[in-house]
């Protein structure tokens, strides 16, 4: 009975997951928004380093002649060469003539940095192992120029910008999203609370009071189909319940009044054969109760939540007995021991079960016996006779409709018992039979609903 | 004694009309919820029998009707409704018993008479098992036409049991009846109580015996 649970059908918790998944979105966004700014601002760095490249090597064309022999030079101002010079590296420029000679660079390990990339058409690149260098390739008449500077330029751009996104940006987005998983959280909790006074609404519904319903009062609009589809269903099943009630009902009504009127109108006369037409008549009686209580204990659920006392069910059960007892020449005895012992259950149904536990027992007693009634404090309600007791293999037997498993002076239908074991499974509990030492019988009818009332 | 019937089974409201007739009984009787209000507002009877489904409603609805107004009338119901609480709503509504059809003519006669024999019934009333006589009014039992000389409790418990003839008297009920709440009791006054009057009831051959039920009580039946 403990299958594992599919996927689908495993509980869980709808603010638990709702949490979860804002939590979720807030960090997508927070993400999100970091590389959104993080790409806009490379961008921006690249195209304002864009922008300073080609200032260079429009400067650095500007310098540029070609002397009469055909030689060119580079001749930057003073400030300019101090510059690139003092850039450790970060500014560098190479400048190279149609023939690919090199006409000037700003150092010598500049030329050695940028000569194994030096592209073959102008334009934008990067190179290094680690692209951490960025250049422009401009043409000026014959000559190419090449500038490029180090990435660090660009990092320590970008990381300030970054950074500014950081401090401003990000815990502003982190309290919006713990602002949206807690409202989100709050809101659902107190929008499913009229959803708990619903369940304990529901929880109360039984076969005693089978007119209740769930209320809507206070539940948000998502719940209230599910709270009317419930409601509808109850009223669907208390429609079939009374059906069934009233069939019974009639049932019972239909069968008795013919028997009752063929029963009196017997008891009026008196002649030969009478008696014997009597005791028939008893018997098909006493077979139309038992299965008219048989019916109404299957079709109709039994309401086991009044508080009884089991000694008072005793006394009343040995009460209904006591005249066909004495007649019968039968000593009925309540054990005295517990006093009273308070369990949830249905008392006439309790009554019913004993009444046919100690019957059965007087079937089986021979003249001048004692049927004793014991009632135990944990709930179990012990039958004890003198009868010849229940052979070990019909034990379970005689519990079934229709086995009289006891002998052949039982003069009942074969019902009693069934009704005895219906009545305690509609306890959640049993009947079970016994030996008894010194001879005889034990029945227990155990209440799974023997606790404290 | 004059009994209404009110039963919508003709044929069985006859049959019980003959049976009481039988016992000395007067008996009316009614087949439907109306008639039965138009006969009890002109006549007055010491009991009723009062069939649950009517043909033109429920018999309970008008035991509540009739309680309701403080008619004190000994009110047995019959019936063949028996959901397993048809007979507590029953009583609570009123009743002062429940039979049960299909029954025993007898047995519905014993029952009449014991609903008669209640307190709250006639006054002064004369109470009869076997050969014995106890005269309510005068406060004097007599065992085939002699007088038996009875102790104040003893003549309170046979007036009891006489009351609850056939039927189990529990031993709390004694004991409150006849001792009151406060009073301290012994554990086995009862049984002291019953045994004298048992002795007594013995020696002077009366009919009737006291039954114990060990634990629960006691019940008075003719019989020897």
């Amino acid at each position: 009975m403990t299958a594992e649970l599919p996927e689908a059908a495993r509980p869980w918790s709808l603010q638990a997951r709702l949490a979860w998944r804002l939590a979720g979105v807030t960090l997508l966004a927070v993400a999100l928004a970091g590389a959104a700014v993080g790409w806009r601002a490379i961008v921006a760095v690249n195209s304002l380093e864009d922008a300073a490249l080609q200032t260079q090597a429009r400067a650095i064309g500007r310098h540029l002649s070609v002397a009469p022999d055909g030689a060119a030079r580079l001749d930057l101002p003073p400030e300019l060469d101090a510059a690139y010079r003092y850039s450790h590296g970060d500014d560098l420029y190479v400048v190279l003539d149609a023939g690919g000679r090199v006409v000037a660079a700003s150092s010598a390990e500049a030329l050695s940095r940028l000569a194994p990339f030096l592209p073959a058409q102008p334009g934008l690149f990067s190179t290094g192992p680690d692209r951490q260098l960025y250049g422009l390739m401009t043409t000026d008449g014959a000559f190419r120029i090449v500038v490029a500077q180090g990435a660090r330029h660009r990092d320590v751009l970008v990381d300030s910008l970054m950074q500014e996104f950081l401090v401003a940006g990000l815990w502003l987005l982190a309290l919006i999203g713990v602002t949206a998983v807690v409202v989100g959280a709050v809101t659902l909790r107190r929008g499913l609370r009229p959803l708990s006074a619903a369940s304990r609404a529901a929880a109360a519904i039984g076969p005693e009071r089978p007119g209740d319903r769930v209320p809507l009062a206070g539940l948000p609009n998502e719940l209230r189909p599910l709270v009317q589809a419930i409601n509808g269903a109850l009223d669907r099943l208390a429609r079939a319940l009374d059906v069934q009630r009233r069939f019974t009902a009639d049932a019972a009504h239909e069968l008795r009044t013919p028997l009752a009127v063929l029963t009196a109108r017997l008891d009026l006369l008196s002649g030969e054969g009478i008696d014997a037409m009597r005791g028939d008549l008893d018997r098909m009686n006493r077979l139309v109760e038992q299965l008219l209580k048989i019916a109404q204990l299957e079709g109709l659920p039994l309401d086991v939540t009044q508080s009884v006392d089991l000694h008072a069910v005793a006394v009343e059960a040995i009460s209904l007995l006591a005249p066909l007892a004495i007649r019968q020449r039968i000593e009925l005895v309540l054990a005295e021991g517990a006093g009273s012992v308070i369990v949830r259950g249905n008392r006439p149904a309790l009554v019913a079960a004993l009444v046919n536990l100690v019957e059965n027992a007087m079937a089986q007693s021979p003249p001048g016996a004692a049927v004793e009634v014991e009632i135990g404090a944990d709930g179990t309600i012990r039958v004890l006779d003198r009868g010849p007791g229940v052979a070990e293999p019909e034990r379970a037997d005689i519990f079934r409709r229709f086995r009289r498993g006891r002998g052949s002076r039982a003069a009942g239908a074969g019902l009693g018992l069934a009704i005895v074991s219906e009545i305690a499974a509609a306890h959640r509990g049993s009947v079970a039979v016994g030996g008894r030492p010194g001879g005889g019988a034990v029945f227990a009818l155990h209440l799974g609903t023997a606790r404290p009332a | 004694m004059r009994l209404l019937t009110i039963e919508d089974e003709s044929e069985l409201a006859g049959l019980i009309a003959k049976a009481f007739g039988a016992a000395g009984f007067a008996v009316d009787t009614a087949g439907s919820l109306a008639a039965a209000e138009e006969t009890i507002a002109v006549m007055s009877y010491d009991a009723v029998i009062l069939d649950l489904s009517l043909g033109d409603g429920d018999g309970l609805a008008l035991l509540r009707r009739w309680r309701a107004r403080g008619a004190s009338v000994p009110i047995l119901i019959l019936t063949a409704r028996d959901g397993l609480d048809d007979r507590v709503v029953g009583l609570d509504a009123g009743a002062d018993d429940y039979v049960l059809k299909p029954f025993h003519m007898p047995e519905l006669i014993s029952r009449i008479r014991a609903l008669l024999r209640r307190p709250n019934a006639a006054l002064g009333l004369r109470l009869e098992l076997g050969n014995l006589v106890f005269e309510t009014e005068h406060r004097q039992v007599t065992v085939a036409g002699r007088v038996l000389r009875l102790s104040v409790r003893e003549m309170a418990l046979i007036e009891l049991l006489l009351r609850r003839a056939g039927r189990v008297v529990t031993r709390e009920a004694i004991e409150s009846s006849l001792y009151g709440f406060d009073a301290e009791l012994g554990s086995n006054a009862v049984e002291v109580l019953v045994h004298r009057l048992r002795r007594k009831l013995q020696e002077a051959e009366a009919a009737l015996q006291i039954h114990t039920l060990r634990g629960v009580g006691y019940l008075l039946a003719d019989g020897p």
